[in-house]
């Protein structure tokens, strides 16, 4: 046999398809099944935390309050109970037994836990001024549990994670990707439910008070440090600034009276300590 | 805007690495694609057989080993492709064309040895392809894949 060299044309072993096109079909798909966990996700969410007994959720809460060591501050934290229990009597959340609890974190910040725990940062009482500002903070996390977000949240949260895990593994660069793109999604609803509360603690605050005034301060003082609202898109709470005038505008809509101030009482000020710096 | 890059600053390197895998890979293929071209037709009259040869007495000077390998890197880019493939199912694209490179690319360099010991012919050339990092993909690094070609060059008695 004759040996005669001859050159070949195209390619079989390699696929013609353009890389990004296959990619972007991938993608899409992608999109797409993400979209349907989470839609599949968010609709089992709410059908089941309504079912959710409160014993359960206070097992739950147990071991939450376990994260966060609360400190052993016994008349602070009456203090703070007496002013929960009579915003309490005033909500429809009788089921819950409401305790709050002092973290000595400097965090300015507040927690719903589940099972009816109100955690509240030493770093909100350095920040708050006034009785009706902390009344305010506490109603808006009362709010949360009016509306059981905790859980819902807790449920979402969850889901996705493990969705993601099995689908792309563990740990795996894919997941990573996928978990905080559903974050994203995940963070205009929980806007939505921070509003919700927000609404809920004026309401609150109207009803302990006869009055609204200070419902908006704390929001208003967070302004400086809150930074610019491109970092809010994808966070879990609307930005300060915005959160004011939704309170302004409910304020305004509901014709809430605005009175005097109560001042803060001793217990929640801490004796200035000159600082190191 | 500062505070958005920092909280998302695994998921920017981790695209920026995509884009750039994409970028610099795709250049890579093209250019590398040329080159094999080229020297394939410079070294298309030197054939390859995967057949044992049969030569007349008195033909064959000296029969030796030549090899070739090439070891050709996947990118960030063609990773992604294959982890979004493993979750569809088909083809895996992206990597055919880094096989095809690896395979083309070390059996021209075992041409290119052949030829530099003037042989006339190759026979019984094998080829073996190996996968370099095997466990990079849980480690979160990149592997590579090797493939290697041999066979037996075959150098004639002047005539």
């Amino acid at each position: 046999m004759k040996f005669s060299a001859k050159e070949l044309e195209g390619n079989l072993n390699v696929s013609p398809t353009h890389p990004l096109l296959d990619f972007s079909w991938m993608l899409g798909g992608l999109i797409a099944i993400i979209a349907l966990i989470y839609l599949l996700l968010a609709v089992g969410t709410d059908l089941v935390v309504e079912q959710i007994p409160i014993k359960a959720e206070v097992w739950l809460g147990e071991r939450g309050l376990a994260e966060f060591p609360a400190e052993a501050d016994a008349e602070l934290q009456q203090r703070l109970e007496r002013l929960l229990e009579e915003l309490a009597a005033d909500s429809d959340l009788p089921e819950y037994k409401f305790r709050a609890y002092l973290s000595s974190r400097e965090e300015v910040n507040a927690l719903a836990l589940p099972g009816g725990n109100i955690l509240v940062f030493a770093g909100l009482l350095d920040v708050v001024e006034s009785e009706n500002e902390l009344a305010m903070v506490l109603g808006h996390e009362l709010g949360h549990f009016a509306q059981r977000d905790h859980l819902r949240g807790l449920g979402r949260g969850l889901g996705l994670s493990v969705a993601a895990a099995l689908l792309f593994g563990e740990d795996s660069a894919i997941s990573n990707l996928v978990s905080r793109s559903l974050l994203t999604f995940q963070s205009s609803y929980s806007q939505q439910q921070e509003e919700a509360a927000d609404a809920y603690g004026l309401q609150l605050l109207a009803a302990r008070y006869g009055h609204v005034a200070g419902a908006e301060d704390f929001f208003a003082r967070s302004v400086a440090t809150a930074g610019s609202r491109a970092t809010y898109l994808f966070a879990s709470h609307p930005h300060p600034a915005e959160r004011v005038i939704r309170l302004k505008q409910l304020i305004a809509a509901k014709k809430y009276p605005l009175g005097k101030l109560e001042p803060l009482a001793d217990h929640f000020t801490r004796p200035a300590t000159p600082s190191a710096d | 805007m500062a505070d958005l890059i920092l909280q998302s600053l695994d998921l920017i390197i981790f695209l920026s690495l995509v884009i750039l895998g994409y970028i610099s890979g795709s250049m890579a293929e093209k250019k590398h694609y040329r080159s094999i071209i080229q020297r394939e037709k410079e070294l298309l009259k030197l054939p390859v057989l995967t057949a044992e040869g049969s030569f007349r007495a008195g033909l064959v000077k000296e029969s030796v080993l030549v090899t070739g390998s090439a070891v050709i890197s996947i990118d960030y880019f063609k990773r992604l492709m294959a982890v979004l493939r493993n979750l569809f199912g088909g083809r895996v694209k992206a990597y055919e064309s880094l096989l095809d490179r690896a395979r083309r690319e070390a059996i021209l360099r075992m041409k290119a040895e052949a030829k530099s010991r003037g042989a006339a012919i190759v026979v019984n050339m094998r080829l073996e392809t190996a996968a370099i990092g095997k466990n990079a993909d849980r480690k979160r690094q990149l592997g590579s894949v090797e493939a290697v070609a041999y066979g037996t060059a075959v150098i004639y008695n002047p005539r």
